[in-house]
């Protein structure tokens, strides 16, 4: 065998250097010029690398296929210029079988490929996502289903036809909803790739003669929702409790016809939001006869002004984020405040911020990074945490830091066991530490003696190709933010539910399913995907003024890339999305703040405010009281925006809010490119233009 | 006299002309996201230009691994960090723009390119996690940008070169203390070997076979991730048995490989004990040992096959080795901690050493001239100067 291989090496060397300039055109002949495969097929086939005269090349090639979709053995020729392959299929689709002739210039080299076509599984069944058995006359049901094909996987592209067996009765438009005609029975078919599933519906006279419609107000303002109460009655004014109602509305804006029209959002369960102050009538519909109802839809008149309170600069490096805790100790009266640095010098800022007109600088830690992007304070105000990114040795991981005095921040301890590829984000909960770190995991640190930290406790998320960003601690649940994998709750000391306990907290439906967790047991309790794989941020909200809990979820997308490494102003988007957890095993989201043009980063929820670290779109302040459905940006729910920028700032001139925090009667907030700024609502003075 | 003086005139200006090359030199910055661009004219080494890198502007993708190829068409970059997987980038040489990306798997590093395949073939280094499942070298297709196998070698697979022939490539596994040979045709390890100096060997290391190994009884197989449940257990163990893994790691740490041109030799960097091993690819062993400064991490021999140069990363020191007489004839202090890697012109007469530096310390690459073994230039560049590669000469 030995002795086979080293001919086989000989053989090789002499393929590769032996060659003469491969002046003369070569072409490679496929024994065919497609070929069919089924997933799990193998299919031999004879490939040759000719010369111009058709003959045999004597320029040996190999041959390859798409990982994990097509294989294929062997890989080489033989020194001829043939070879003969068996060619195996992994996954469907229009795949590539490629040759490529062996030389030592590229330039010389000739390449071609074979379509491998490898069918998707034969369809095994078709369900119908409903399936009403009797349906009124005059009615359009929509009609949806789901292909499986025999690997049991859903077929997405499937070519569905959908038919009735009497059109008179009943029809489909090119849309898929049903539209009833006259009464009589009508089987429904829908056909894929041979395969029909089908049952059958019983179209009757549809006894609806009046509908009526109610709603608890004549007048809301933008963003509330207003139920709908819609009945359908037959002649004898008994309700139809089966009858299909569609709600609909038209408005007058106040502004006028065109400008900024009348908008809203009807959903099918007869809830109305309205974007834009002005009348609209709002229509409830059920066989050809329909109720109305007109309401006046005021703005909600929610602004204040953002009073800039104070601003310190940091103008020679990008700042990261911020914490901002009370004093202790000889310091307890005085505020204090820390700020991260990004691609610098492994520095955190400690700031006195008693006075938050004259934020000063008190003390610096450097750590061995170039990125300290998180910075937390524990709740007793003595411990700090500051992540490692970059270190020069690479081992990175977090710092514990003694901050009982702000003003001589002392190094407790470093942590980096097993955080090689850094931390990017940590929190503080109960002395323990929960480093997200290598992108992958968060690791909890025991910190009862902070100068000795040790594990107690691992959460890793088990989906393929699982990533983390971010961790949020609140009630002993852990809401992590997980990219593709969304939003993650984990119960890691969760209180138990204690029905006896009537404070709004025990709202939260992931509390009545946590208290088995503890942080050296980490259960998960509940989660939603992203499938735009954007989740940078998870924060939860319990509404004061519903009690829906939510998870919000917060997007980074740069679509554009990288510009605030040539010094100039990057131009990110995302939103900030309101998932909500009432019901922990349906999670749905209800709506999204998403500023046009701006991108969104880190938030905080105070009350039922959300304050926002739009990036480049400033800090911005939003009103999430109520029900929340639709689009938040637009039903007039923004309290004020504050676009910070300095021209002396590390990019001039241009906002980065990172994120914030409120704090007393304050708001503190990291702006990347100029540093920490404190701001103060205040009410709008009314005047002429004010709003 | 007046002859003598044209003919010593000509001489001069011969030797100035010969003498008057640039040399162009990409050097990755990891902590910046960017590419440098260096041109070394004989005399100062300019940063040309710098070229932005990655998406995501608040994350650092981490440049780490770069090659040109063969032709000096593109060159080929690795950008580590991902969600959770890391890059292959390919860009136009001298426009430097983007023409195509592929993922790869967790922190693609070091590549190489095959003379007989035109294949990369490039280590996913996996550093993060306890340093107990093995990971792989991608072989990726450079015209399409399309990965077409993984094979399975060590942990954290690291340096990636292959022989002047492209028959064979060859990887090392930081904490597998092994040297991995893959033939380069069959995308198939051949042969692996212990990374230790001959009496420092453990028999259980010495030329296993991969394809014989078992992993089954390994607390985390390759496919087998920790539940949390198992968590659970392990975290009850506390601080102690965290600590401790169940895979032994050899110290050797080897992190670089290079082969020498005649390509009968290879050279391993051994990190952790502070040497670097002479492997004879026929006999398959060690056949010397050069014991160098602290941490050595990368390699790379001469094309005159004379010297061998070797960066010293606790040391940040550049050693030059004579190969024949095996002692090392220049050790030079570079100008900041932490020295990474190292480039020869393909004429053999300059090195080009990348030296990361500190904090916001800016990287650099050193020019050391091997005909006076002394340093004769700097180009600062980016934060973290790591991956480097030569690109071309012109006169």
């Amino acid at each position: 065998m030995k002795h086979t291989l080293f001919i086989l090496q000989i053989f090789l060397f002499s393929i590769v250097f032996g060659q003469k300039k491969n002046t003369e055109k070569l072409q490679f002949e496929f024994e065919v010029d497609s070929i069919e495969l089924h997933v799990g097929e193998t299919k031999e086939l004879t490939i040759k690398l000719l010369n111009e005269d058709g003959d045999l090349s004597k320029n040996s090639f190999y041959v390859f296929g798409q990982r994990r979709a097509l294989s294929v053995s062997p890989r080489t020729s033989d020194s001829t210029g043939i070879a003969t392959v068996t060619v195996k299929a992994h996954k469907p689709g229009r795949l590539r079988l490629s040759v490529q002739s062996i030389t030592v210039k590229r330039d010389d080299r000739v390449r071609d490929k074979l379509v491998v076509n490898v069918p998707f599984p034969p369809i095994d069944h078709i369900v119908f996502n409903q399936t009403p058995r009797k349906l009124y006359t005059e009615t359009s049901t929509s009609f949806s289903v789901e292909v499986i094909d025999e690997a049991g996987l859903t077929r997405e592209n499937a070519d569905v036809k959908l038919k009735s067996s009497n059109t008179a009765v009943a029809d489909f438009d090119i849309f898929g909803n049903l539209e009833t005609k006259r009464t009589g029975r009508v089987t429904v078919s829908a056909t894929a790739e041979g395969v029909t599933e089908q049952y059958n519906i019983r179209v009757v006279k549809n006894p609806v003669r009046s509908v009526t419609l109610s709603a608890e107000k004549d007048e809301i303002r933008t963003g509330d929702v207003l139920v709908l109460n819609a009945t359908a009655l037959n002649r004898s004014d008994r309700a139809i409790d089966d009858a299909p109602i569609t709600y609909s509305y038209i408005g007058q804006a106040d502004y006028g016809k065109f400008g900024l029209p009348a908008a809203g959002l009807v959903t099918d369960d007869g809830r109305f939001i309205a974007e834009t102050a002005g009348l609209y009538t709002l229509i409830a519909s059920s066989g050809g006869y329909s109720a109305q109802k007109t309401i006046k839809v005021v703005p909600r008149n929610v602004q204040k002004k953002a009073k800039l309170v104070g601003h310190g600069l940091i103008s020679d490096v990008l700042t990261s984020d911020l914490w901002v805790w009370a004093g202790v100790d000889k310091h307890e009266g005085k505020d204090f405040a820390v700020t991260g640095t990004w691609g610098s010098n492994g520095e955190a800022y400690f700031w006195d911020v008693t006075n938050p007109d004259s934020m000063i600088i008190i003390d610096t830690i450097t750590v061995d990074a170039r990125t300290v992007n998180d910075v937390k304070i524990s709740e007793d105000g003595r411990v700090g945490v500051i992540t490692r990114e970059g270190a020069s040795n690479r081992k990175n991981g977090f710092v514990i830091l003694d901050v009982s005095n702000p003003y001589n921040v002392t190094i407790s301890a470093e942590y980096n066991d097993d955080m090689t590829g850094g931390v990017h984000n940590v929190f503080i909960y109960e002395n323990h530490v929960y480093a997200v770190n290598n992108g992958r995991k968060y690791d909890i640190i025991n910190i009862d003696d902070p100068k000795n930290p040790f594990r107690v406790g691992v959460y890793e998320m088990d989906t393929p190709g699982h990533s983390i960003h971010d961790v949020w601690i609140e009630n002993g649940i852990a809401y992590s933010s997980n990219w593709s994998d969304g939003v993650v709750a984990v119960d890691i000391g969760g209180m138990k539910f204690d029905e006896a306990d009537r404070s709004q907290s025990q709202f939260n439906p992931l509390l009545a399913k946590a208290g088995q967790g503890s942080p050296s047991n980490p259960i998960k309790l509940a989660e939603m995907g992203d499938p735009t794989g954007r989740n940078h941020a998870a924060f939860p909200f319990l509404s004061k003024s519903t009690g829906n809990f939510y998870i919000v979820g917060g997007d980074e997308n740069f679509p554009w890339g990288v510009r605030a490494t040539r010094g100039e102003p990057s131009n990110p988007r995302g939103g900030f999305h309101f998932l909500n957890f009432t019901d922990p095993e349906n999670p749905k989201e209800d709506a999204v703040y998403q500023v046009p043009e701006a991108g969104s980063h880190n938030m905080w929820i105070f009350g039922d405010v959300l304050i926002a670290g739009n990036y480049q779109g400033g800090l911005r302040i939003v009103d999430i009281s109520g029900e929340l459905l639709g689009d938040i940006y637009n039903q007039g729910r923004e309290i004020a925006v504050y676009q910070s920028s300095h021209k002396e700032g590390k990019i001039p001139n241009a906002p980065m809010v990172w994120g914030a925090q409120p704090y007393k009667d304050y708001i503190f907030f990291a702006d990347m490119n100029s540093g920490l700024y404190c701001i103060q609502l205040e009410d709008l003075e009314k005047g002429p233009g004010a709003p | 006299m007046k002859r003598l003086f044209l003919l010593v005139l000509i001489i001069i200006i011969g030797v100035s002309g010969l003498s008057a090359k640039d040399y162009y030199i990409y050097c990755t910055a990891e902590s910046e996201d960017e590419v440098a661009l260096i041109r070394f004219d004989g005399k100062t080494a300019h940063v040309e230009k710098r070229i932005p890198v990655g998406v995501w502007p608040v994350e650092i993708e981490g440049p780490h691994g770069i090659t040109v190829s063969p032709d000096g068409d593109y060159w080929y970059l690795s950008m580590a960090h991902g969600l959770p997987y890391g890059h292959l980038y390919k860009y136009k040489t001298g426009t430097d723009e983007m023409v195509d990306r592929v993922e790869l798997g967790l922190f693609p590093a070091t590549m190489g390119i095959s003379n007989a395949t035109g294949l990369i073939y490039i280590v996913n280094f996996n550093l993060h996690g306890g340093h107990t499942e093995p990971s792989t070298v991608s072989i990726v297709d450079p015209e399409e940008m399309i990965e077409i196998d993984r094979v399975e070698t060590g942990i954290m697979p690291h340096g990636s070169r292959l022989l002047n022939n492209g028959l064979k490539h060859y990887s090392v596994a930081m904490m597998s203390g092994m040297l991995y040979e893959i033939d380069a045709m069959t995308m198939q390890i051949t042969r692996t070997i212990s990374t230790a100096p001959p009496n420092k060997k453990m028999n259980a290391h010495s030329g296993h076979n991969m394809k014989k190994m078992d992993h089954s009884n390994m607390k985390m197989g390759k496919n087998k991730r920790m539940s949390n449940k198992d968590k659970k257990g392990i975290a009850a163990m506390g601080k102690m048995a965290m600590a401790k893994m169940d895979h032994k790691m050899p110290p050797e740490k080897p992190t670089w490989v290079y082969p020498h041109p005649n390509d009968n030799l290879i050279y391993v960097v051994n990190n952790g004990t502070d040497n670097v091993v002479e492997i004879d690819v026929k006999k398959w062993e060690v056949v010397r040992t050069f014991k160098t400064d602290k941490a050595p991490y990368n390699c790379e021999v001469s094309q005159d096959g004379k010297y061998l140069v070797v960066t010293y990363k606790g040391a940040a020191k550049t050693g030059v080795w004579d190969l024949k007489t095996g002692k090392e004839v220049a050790k030079l202090k570079n100008s900041r901690k932490v020295t990474h890697g190292v480039v020869i012109s393909p004429d053999s007469r300059y090195a080009f050493v990348s030296v990361e530096g500190i904090g916001k310390e800016p990287g650099a690459v050193e020019v050391i001239d091997l005909h006076n073994l002394e340093k004769v230039a700097i180009a600062e560049i980016g934060k973290q100067a790591g991956g480097i590669t030569f690109w071309k000469m012109t006169d």
